[in-house]
């Protein structure tokens, strides 16, 4: 943990899990990031990791940004951000409707 | 690197379901070990047990309150305390390798798994090993028909100990078994006489689970299914990550427990949750049961079943192909 600013407060997210070497760790960052901006657009979202910072940043098209630091984190700021939940057995997302 | 962190095992149960009883003998026999500390919470003051002790490298006794609710700050001044000491001694040197915590009666260990994970300082020190759940077999089936504390405690286990099996007469034994098995696939099941194992037999052919109904704190969303999601060929675990914390980020109140073991790169993980809370995954040793590997099971209600399967076939980009989740009726 950083003595500054405390960061990471725990030791890795449970969804960080499989990328081994530091090379891997930074790839899947990139990867991760390119997935979840494809999923959030038709929310209206964006998501961005350059890599540097720690942290996803979202931000809605009209601005507004939140930086966060894991996946947990991510699903309740695009609810907040979104007004709704990202849902995976949402009939809608499933195509029933 | 290795993990050097400590070892927790959490003993559950419902009242006078014969934790303390099995505890005891587990450490007579040095089932947990040498180097290990026993965390003791009791609703109700009681006097310590010197035979508890005797198996033991330390003892804490926490008398103030159920440590998932009110005396959940004792508890994490208890173990931070334990971690400290530990901290203090090289990795080199002897000491401290695991806390077996026994729960009071009434508590959650769900509720007990999340504190620890939401406090910075121990979830630097301390790995939830197991979650172990005494079942009392004589009472169980009173207790599961109408407490929901009880079945939480069930479903949380990873391991089910039934005890008090010799006074059970064996068809209410076969069919507290099957009742398990419906509210907690994936946990082992064994037994205990006064905290000596003993074999159980197997499961007759007809043993038929209780009909459990709802309660009045679940409404009506339905009772809770075990259903098995097959993982496809080769999928992109950074994806596989995003459909899951999506799914425990807007169902985790419905889904009371994940497990599986997914292939990645790394290894194999063994992925597991308790309500939102998911325990840093475990990279397996490659040797080993590999049949139930990429199968994930999902515990919990207010889904439809085969909707899992499809919800994660869709966010990966593959075809709708053929049913990759099946809803085990009864016994998984």
């Amino acid at each position: 943990m950083c003595n500054a600013c405390g960061n990471p407060a725990a030791p890795g997210h449970w969804t960080e899990a499989g990328a081994a070497s530091a090379g891997d760790r930074l790839r899947a960052r990139f990867h991760r990031a390119a997935l979840l901006q494809s999923v959030l657009r038709p929310y209206g979202l964006t998501a961005h990791d350059g890599g540097v910072v720690p942290g996803i940043q979202i931000g809605t098209l009209t601005g507004a940004q939140a930086i966060v630091h894991n996946l947990e984190e991510v699903w309740a700021e695009v609810e907040r951000l979104a007004g709704q939940a990202v849902d995976p057995l949402d009939p809608r997302y499933l195509g029933d409707d | 690197m290795t993990d050097t962190r400590l070892r927790l095992v959490i003993l559950g149960g419902y009242l006078g379901s014969g934790k303390t009883t099995w505890l005891r003998h587990q450490l007579h026999v040095g089932a947990f070990g040498l180097r290990v500390h026993v965390v003791v919470n009791e609703a109700a003051e009681v006097p310590v047990d010197d035979a508890l002790l005797a198996g033991a490298d330390g003892m804490t006794l926490l008398s103030g309150g159920c440590c998932c609710c009110a005396g959940r700050d004792e508890m994490i001044d208890a173990l931070r305390r334990l971690c400290d000491l530990r901290s203090r001694k090289s990795a080199v040197e002897v000491r401290l390798e695991r806390i077996v915590l026994e729960t009071s009666g009434l508590a959650d260990p769900g509720a007990i798994v999340a504190a620890i994970q939401a406090d910075p300082v121990l979830v630097n020190h301390i790995v939830v090993d197991e979650t172990i759940v005494a079942v009392d077999a004589l009472h169980a089936l009173a207790q599961l028909a109408t407490e929901p504390l009880g079945r939480r405690q069930v479903e949380a286990a990873d391991r089910l100990v039934l005890t008090k099996t010799d006074a059970c007469d064996p068809a209410a034994l076969a069919c507290l078994r099957a009742t398990l098995a419906v509210l907690n696939g994936h946990a082992t099941v064994s037994a205990a006489v006064l905290g000596e194992d003993v074999a159980l037999p197997p499961l007759p052919e007809d043993a038929r689970p209780a009909a459990l109904i709802a309660l009045a704190e679940e409404d009506g969303r339905g009772p809770i299914t075990p259903t098995q999601v097959a993982i496809p060929e080769g999928m992109d675990w950074s994806a596989f990550t995003l459909w899951l914390s999506a799914l425990l980020h807007a169902r985790g109140n419905d889904l009371v427990r994940v497990k599986g073991v997914v292939r990645t790169p790394a290894g194999r993980l063994l992925l597991q949750t308790v309500r939102k809370v998911v325990q840093s995954p475990e990279i397996l040793p490659e040797q080993g049961d590999m049949r139930r590997d990429d199968v994930i099971v999902f515990i919990g209600r207010g889904y439809r079943p085969e909707d899992l399967g499809r919800s994660l076939r869709r966010f990966l980009g593959l075809p709708a192909a053929a049913p990759s989740a099946m809803a085990l009726e009864g016994s998984p």
